[in-house]
C-alpha cells in the first residue's frame, strides 16, 4: 500500500479536495489509520471555523466615507515641518562643521566621527539667517541615500547591514505593524572657494575674513548611513512612531586639520558668537555632532538609554518627542506623536 | 531621524514618509475588497467595529503604495491578518475603552452571556497571538475563504505545505481552548 499522505494533504481533503490528488484520495478512503487522521482534521477545522466566526457585515459606503475623510491632507506637513527643523539644523551643522567631501581623489584621512550628539540651543532667526555651504564652495552630494520602503525588517536589515531593535511594547494609541525604510551610505564633498567666499561676503557688504592658508580649494567628505526604519502610522497617515537607526556621520579631509576649517566657517556663518563658542567646545575633539535645537519649537534634555549618553528632544506643545544618542558609531532615534515618557519607554526597551 | 540627520536634510524622509497622493484605483479596490478585508480582522479580533478599525488602517497604507491591483487581494487579507493580530499583542490598554463601548452596546442581552462571550473572545484572541504568526495568518485566511493557492501565494509557502501550515494551526487552537 503507497504510504500514508501528509497531514497537510488531509487537511486539504477536508475543504478542498479536488486540489488532492486521486492516489492520495483513494489511499485515505481504504486507510483506518489516515480515515481516523481525516475525522480529527474535520474536527479540529470545524472547531476553528466556529471559534474564529464573527459577523462582518460592514457598511461599505461609509468605510469609504471614512477613508476618504482620513487621507491626510494638511497634518502630516506640520509634523514634517516640526521634527524636520532641528535635524536638518543638525545636519546642516554636521556638514558645516565636520566639513564635506572631496574633489580631487587624495588620501583621506578621518577628521570627524560621530561619537555622541550634543544640543545646541540657536533661535530660528539666528539658524535662517545663516548661509548655505554653497555660498562659501562647491557642494557636491556623490551618493544619495535613496531612501525606499522595503518589504520587511529582514529586507531592511540586508540592505543598511544595521539590525533595527524590535519594539518590546508600543506606546498608547500606536497600533498595527510598522512600515521599514532602508537607505543607503550618503556621500557628499565640500571644496572651499576663496572667490565664492569673497563673493559672498561682498555681497553681504562685509569685509572678506582672511583665508588660512591651504584652505582654498581643499576638500573635505562627509559620509553617513546606510540606515532603516521602521515607521509606524497613525490612521491620519502621520508617522506615530519612528525608530531609525544608521551608521553615524564621518568627515575626512585630504590634509586641512579639523579646526582650521571650523574656525573659519564660524567666522563666516553669522551665528552669534555664543553659539559659536558651544560648537567650537562641542568639535575640539571631532567627536561630537552638534544637533541644533530652536527653543521656539523644541527643548532639549540630557538623559541616557542603556547607560548611553542621550538626547531627549520635546516639542513645545508636547505633540511630539524624541530621543536620540550613538553607540558604537552607530545613532539611533526613536521619535513619534506621543510623550517623552512613552517616547524613552521604547528606546529603553529596545531589543 | 538619523536618516535625515544622515542626509543633509534634504528629503527628510524618515521622519516624514512622503504622503503620495492616493492611488487611482483605490476606490474601486476598497469597495470590492472592503468586506473582505474586514472579515478577515474580524476573523482574528473577534469585534466588526475594530476589524473596521484595522481594514482603515490597512486601506491607508495600500491607497500609499504600489500593489499592482490584480494582486491587492491577497496583500490586504495578509495585511489585515498581520495589521489585526498586532492589535491583539498592543490589545491590553484597549480593553478598558472596549469593555466602556461594550456597556453601550446591548448585543448580548443578558450581562452573564456578555461575560462570557467577552472572555471566550479575550482567550481565542491571545490562542491566536501565541500561534507563530505564519501559522495564525495562513489559518485566518483559509477560514476566510482564501484558496489554498491564494494562501500559498500570499505567504509566499507552496501550495502543498499550506494545508500542513493550517493543520497545525487549527490543532494548537482546539487544545489550547479546549484545555
Amino acid at each position: 500500500m503507497k504510504r500514508h499522505p501528509n497531514d497537510g494533504v488531509l487537511r486539504r481533503l477536508v475543504d478542498e479536495p479536488a486540489g488532492v490528488a486521486d492516489a492520495d484520495r483513494e489511499h485515505v478512503a481504504s486507510c483506518p489509520v489516515c480515515s481516523a487522521e481525516l475525522i480529527t482534521a474535520r474536527q479540529d477545522a470545524a472547531f476553528a471555523a466556529e471559534t474564529l466566526h464573527t459577523a462582518a457585515d460592514p457598511d461599505v459606503d461609509a468605510g469609504w466615507e471614512r477613508l476618504r475623510v482620513a487621507e491626510p491632507v494638511s497634518a502630516p506637513r506640520r509634523v514634517r515641518a516640526r521634527f524636520r527643523s532641528p535635524i536638518i539644523a543638525g545636519a546642516a551643522v554636521a556638514v558645516l562643521l565636520a566639513g564635506a567631501g572631496a574633489a580631487a581623489a587624495g588620501d583621506w584621512f578621518p577628521i570627524f566621527r560621530t561619537e555622541r550628539i550634543a544640543p545646541v540651543t540657536v533661535h530660528q532667526a539666528d539658524l535662517m539667517a545663516m548661509p548655505d555651504l554653497s555660498s562659501w564652495g562647491d557642494v557636491e552630494i556623490t551618493s544619495r541615500p535613496q531612501i525606499h520602503q522595503v518589504a520587511d525588517a529582514a529586507a531592511a536589515q540586508k540592505e543598511s547591514g544595521l539590525a533595527l531593535p524590535r519594539v518590546a511594547d508600543l506606546p498608547r494609541g500606536v497600533t498595527g505593524g510598522p512600515a521599514y525604510q532602508a537607505g543607503r551610505r550618503i556621500s557628499a564633498t565640500f571644496t572651499f572657494r576663496a572667490a565664492k567666499v569673497a563673493a559672498f561676503a561682498q555681497g553681504r557688504g562685509e569685509a572678506t575674513p582672511s583665508m588660512p592658508a591651504g584652505l582654498d580649494g581643499s576638500s573635505f567628505r562627509l559620509t553617513a548611513g546606510p540606515g532603516a526604519a521602521a515607521v509606524w502610522s497613525s490612521r491620519q497617515g502621520v508617522p506615530s512612531l519612528i525608530v531609525a537607526r544608521a551608521v553615524a556621520p564621518t568627515a575626512y579631509s585630504t590634509g586641512v586639520p579639523f579646526a582650521t576649517a571650523r574656525d573659519y566657517l564660524l567666522s563666516l556663518s553669522g551665528l552669534p558668537a555664543d553659539v559659536a563658542k558651544q560648537l567650537r567646545t562641542f568639535t575640539a575633539d571631532g567627536t561630537t555632532l552638534p544637533l541644533h535645537v530652536m527653543p521656539e519649537e523644541m527643548t532639549s534634555k540630557p538623559t541616557e538609554v542603556d547607560g548611553v549618553p542621550a538626547t531627549l528632544l520635546t516639542a513645545s506643545d508636547g505633540v511630539l518627542s524624541a530621543v536620540v544618542w550613538v553607540r558604537d558609531g552607530v545613532v539611533t532615534a526613536v521619535a513619534g506623536s506621543v510623550s517623552a515618557d512613552e517616547v524613552l519607554s521604547v528606546a529603553r526597551g529596545l531589543r | 531621524m538619523d536618516l535625515a540627520l544622515a542626509h543633509g536634510g534634504k528629503d527628510s524622509v524618515a521622519l516624514s514618509r512622503r504622503t503620495r497622493a492616493a492611488r487611482p484605483d483605490l476606490e474601486q479596490v476598497f469597495r470590492a475588497a472592503y468586506p473582505r478585508v474586514v472579515a478577515v480582522a474580524a476573523r482574528v479580533l473577534g469585534s466588526r467595529d475594530e476589524a473596521e478599525d484595522v481594514a482603515q488602517e490597512v486601506f491607508l497604507t495600500f491607497g500609499r503604495s504600489d500593489v499592482p491591483a490584480g494582486e491587492a487581494l491577497p496583500w490586504l487579507s495578509v495585511a489585515a491578518a498581520h495589521t489585526a493580530l498586532n492589535h491583539i499583542r498592543t490589545g491590553k490598554r484597549r480593553a478598558g475603552r472596549e469593555q466602556a463601548a461594550r456597556s453601550h452596546d446591548t448585543v448580548v442581552p443578558d450581562v452573564a452571556d456578555a461575560v462570557v462571550a467577552a472572555e471566550e473572545r479575550r482567550r481565542v484572541r491571545a490562542a491566536l497571538a501565541r500561534l507563530p504568526r505564519k501559522q495564525a495568518i495562513a489559518l485566518v485566511l483559509r477560514h476566510s475563504g482564501l484558496s489554498y493557492t491564494e494562501v500559498a501565494a500570499a505567504l509566499d509557502l507552496s501550495p502543498g505545505s499550506v494545508g500542513t501550515t493550517v493543520r497545525r494551526a487549527e490543532s494548537a487552537l482546539r487544545k489550547e481552548l479546549n484545555a
